[in-house]
Order: structure tokens, then sequence, then C-alpha cells
């Protein structure tokens, strides 16, 4: 009977992968699958924030136009007024729902932009105001709004970004920033699809209130044209609502029965008040 | 631009685990590869019977133990993997560390009194880490080996 | 390989004695499994899911025990032993530790 004491393979116990190839591993494949639900998440804010009626929408905000401040542009008061009944006979051809009322704010906002926020607002600046070729292009950036509000865009943007919100929140583990980070998500673009369905809704517009679709192509070239010179940096416009090729080319086309000469572009008939 | 600092931060972090984790561990390993070489001519079972005929001026109780931590790679790594199942290799290393090294201290305090056996050998692990405030704690693990010494007669 | 709890194998004489072997590991379930024990707390009873856990740990404990074992050459391992320790919530760590003997 002997007492011994043979060297004992310890590798048994500790095993041989690479810990960092299998760190690696690992990360991506909870990344992937973090994704696919931020992705499933994004999809069902969305929806889900659809399905809330405008009434209720409309009762939440009440007055507040969320995203920007509003502020009352310049010294003249008769622009707000032309705004508003030139969106209501735009908001007549569009069908929009009863439970839907659009209200246009005017104001200063130190670049060319216009955007729909939650509630039926429309932010028209007086920057973007003052270019304006023609009525048919305001009339273009109104109907466009108008369309997205019809479209439940906004909400459905705020209800996108409350879920990667969350899973933003959930995957870093705080919790402390959100609220003012969901009060300016619903300022950013949209996507391709949702801007070419919002133009084909304005196109139609056009038509019903002026008989043609001329003049709404031009809206991008004027604005394109404001290009700073020293910083290169365009108006806000166009990068909440981008002018790809694409979208002014569906432009000229939907304008390609327009005779320029028959039926004349409008002109705006309050001059833009005189910015500071 | 906080955001990109923290993850800047965790990565920094993840790094220095990594790198100054793994170092550690290898010096470590080393160390105990010569402890254990210099230490083998002292027998360790976990059996209760004494060896027959032997014997012994004294049997005493000697026990090894040694704590160790995590270091932050291996806390994330186990965090993954925690997620979804299965082995956690960082710690596996961690554990071997532990109890190897519980092992040599006591097999040292055996040394220390000129024993040449220890019997009835018990291993235990215990897990240090504590409710802290905030985040999951830093794991640590005690380890501890005890038995019973057995110093031979020198007469015989 | 013959496992026992037992100082010796009875009817066997051990003829060689070859020190402490040990086996561990250590698992954790998945986040998933974990949220359901955790629902379980207000039912309590069984936690299916963990005691699954530690079978399959203390199962592959005990071939990495006989692993080392079989490595110096033995035929039986005596005096087997087990710990459990909690590493971090969800996840444990089993280790199995006996004496490799050699029987005959």
């Amino acid at each position: 009977m002997s007492y011994e004491n043979p060297d004992v393979p310890h590798e048994v116990n500790v095993s041989r992968d690479n810990a960092l190839v299998e760190f690696l591993r690992l990360l991506a494949g909870v990344a992937l699958v973090v994704l696919a639900i931020a992705a499933a998440l994004y999809l069902a804010g969305g929806w889900l924030a659809r399905q809330i009626p405008f009434a209720t929408e409309s009762s939440w905000v009440g007055d507040r136009v969320l995203g920007i401040d509003v502020a009352p542009a310049g010294t003249r008061d008769d622009v707000q007024p032309y705004l508003q009944t030139l969106s209501d006979d735009l908001a007549a051809a569009m069908q929009l729902p009863d439970s839907m009322t659009i209200r246009v704010h005017y104001t200063q906002a130190g670049t060319a932009n216009a955007f729909a926020t939650l509630g039926g607002h429309i932010v028209v600046t007086n920057e973007l105001y003052r270019l304006m070729p023609s009525e048919n292009a305001l009339a273009m950036v109104l109907a466009h709004e108008i369309a997205h509000v019809k479209a439940r865009d906004p909400i459905s943007a705020l209800g996108s970004g409350a879920s990667l919100a969350l899973v933003f929140a959930v995957v870093s583990g705080e919790a402390d920033g959100l609220a003012p980070r969901l009060a300016g998500l619903v300022q950013l673009g949209y996507s391709r699809s949702v801007e070419r369905d919002a133009d084909r809704e304005a196109v139609a517009a056009l038509r019903a209130h002026y008989g043609h679709a001329g003049g709404g192509a031009s809206l991008f070239e004027v604005l394109a044209a404001q290009q700073h010179p020293v910083t290169g940096a365009l108006p806000t416009f166009l990068s909440t609502h981008p002018a790809d090729a694409e979208r002014i080319d569906e432009l000229m086309r939907a304008a390609a029965d327009w005779d320029a000469v028959r039926q004349p572009l409008t002109p705006v008939r309050v001059p833009a008040a005189r910015g500071d | 631009m906080e955001g990109l600092i923290q993850i800047g931060i965790f990565v920094v972090l993840l790094a220095v685990g990594w790198f100054a984790g793994r170092a550690a561990e290898k010096r470590h390993f080393r160390e105990l590869a010569k402890l254990e070489a210099s230490l083998r001519d002292i027998l360790v079972f976990n059996e209760r019977r004494l060896p027959p005929g032997g014997r012994f001026s004294r049997t005493t109780l000697v026990v090894g133990s040694v704590v160790i931590a995590e270091d932050y790679f291996k806390r994330v790594a186990a965090g993954l993997r925690g997620l979804v199942g299965g082995r956690i290799t960082v710690y596996e290393s961690l554990l071997d560390r532990g109890r190897r090294e519980a092992i040599v201290r006591m097999k040292q305090e055996a040394r220390e009194l000129g024993a040449t056996m220890i019997m009835n050998v018990r291993l235990e692990t215990a897990s240090m880490s504590e409710d802290q405030s905030g985040r999951a704690p830093m794991f640590s693990a005690e380890f501890i080996a005890y038995g019973t010494a057995l110093v031979p007669d020198r007469r015989s | 390989m013959e496992l026992t709890t037992l100082e010796t194998v009875p009817g066997k004489t051990i003829t060689r004695h070859l020190g402490l072997v040990q086996g561990s590991t250590v698992r954790s379930k998945h986040a998933g499994k974990d949220i359901l024990a955790g629902l379980k707390n207000f039912v309590g009873g069984e936690l299916k899911s963990y005691t699954a856990l530690l079978n399959e740990s203390r199962n592959e404990a005990i071939e990495r025990m006989v692993a080392q074992a079989q490595a110096v050459g033995a035929n039986a391992v005596v005096n087997i032993r087990f710990s459990t320790s909690n590493i971090a919530a969800g996840a444990a760590e089993v280790m199995a530790y006996g004496t490799a003997v050699v029987l005959s």
C-alpha cells in the first residue's frame, strides 16, 4: 500500500478556448439580438402610437407646440391669418377627418424650416416664408406638412423614438435623460417612403386647389440656393426633408402637365415680416 | 457626447482588465507551479483512515485560505454569459487559481510544522460579494483548504 | 472508474493512494430562465431550471474529477465530497473532490 501524490492535470478544470474570442462572439450575438428587439420595438412603437386617436393626441398637447419655441415673427401680424386660411383650404382639399384641426404658427427660428408636430400644429419659419417664389411653393410646404399630420407621422415618430429610448435606457442602465430626449424626437426627419407619401398627398392637394401641380419642385431649388457661403450649411428644412434627385424628379413629373403660360403661378399674397 | 465618453471609459476599463488581468493570472499560475513543485513531498489525501503502521508525534489542524477577486473583463464576460447561459469559462481559471493557492498555503503551514502528510483534507469555496450600493458587486471568492497534518515521529 | 463516498470500496483493497483529485465547473442559466425563476419566488417551490442547472454542473464536475483520476492512473475515487457555492445571481460553482486510488 503506497501513498503518493503524482502530478494532476490542472487543465481539466480550465477551458481551452481563448477568452477574448469567446467574449467577442458572445458580444456579437447579444448585440444582434438587442438590435433585432430594438427594430421590432421601433416598429411596434410607431404602430401603437398611430392607434391613439387624434382627439386624444390633441387633448394631450392642447395649445403647446412641441419641438420649438414659437415666438411671433417680426412686426407683421397678417401673415399668420393668410397662412391659416391657405392651410384650411388645402386641408379641405385633402379631406382631413373632422377631428383634425390644423393650426399654423408663424415664427422666427434663424433658419428656413417648416414642420408638423403633435396635435395638428404646423410651424413655418419666417426665413422659409420669405424665400417662397410663389404661393404654389408655399402651398406645397403646407400641404406636405398637413399630409404628415393626416398620416399621424408626428406621433408615430414619437412612439418609435420612445421605444428606442427605452431600449437604450435598459441597455445602458440609465433613465435620466429620457423625457427631454423624447420631446426633441418629433423634429427628426422621416424615412424616404414617409416623405414620398407626404409628397404625393401634397401634390394631390395642389392639383385640387390650383388645378395643377406646378411650382412644387421650385421649393427645393430655392432652398438649395440658400447654402451658406462660408459654412456650406443648408437650411434646416432640407436636412429634415431630404431633397434627393428622385424626389425632385417625382415632383417635376407630377407637374408635367402644367402649362406655365395658361396656368400662371399665384404670387405670395402677403409679404414676409421684416426679420431681425 | 457623454454617451461616447462613457463607452470610452468602459472600453478602457475592459482593456485594463483584459491585459492586467491576464498578466496577473499568468504570473500567479507560474508561481503556483513553482510552489507546488517545491511542496510535492507533502502528500495530501481526503481520506480519514491514517496510513497503517505510521507513527506520528503530532497531528494538528492546518488551514490555507485566500480571497481572489475578478477583474473587469471577467465581470463583463460573465455578465454576457449570464444572458446567454452555459459555462462561464472566465471564472474557471479564477476558481482553479484560488483552490490551488489555498492548498499550497495549507501545505506551507504543514511544512512549517515539519509534517509530511495531510489527511482528511476538505475544500470549501465561499462567495464574498456583498451587497454594495448601486450596481452588482465585484465577484470575489474565499477558498479554504483544511486538513489534519501528520508530523512524523522522528524517533523511529 | 468506481466512485464512492465511503473510505473504500467494500470487498476490495486499496493498493495505491494517489492523492487529491478535483473537478469543478461554473455555469449559468440564460437570462430568460433567471427571470422566470425570479417570478417563481412569489409562489415558492422547486425551481426546475436551477435544479437542472446544478445537476448538469455536478455531472460535469464529476466528469472532470474522473478525468484527473484517470490521468494519474487510478481506477477509483473514494471519499467523494461536493461543494456548491453561489457565484452571482443565477450562476453556481459545483466542485467535486475525492482521493484517487488504485483498487485491487
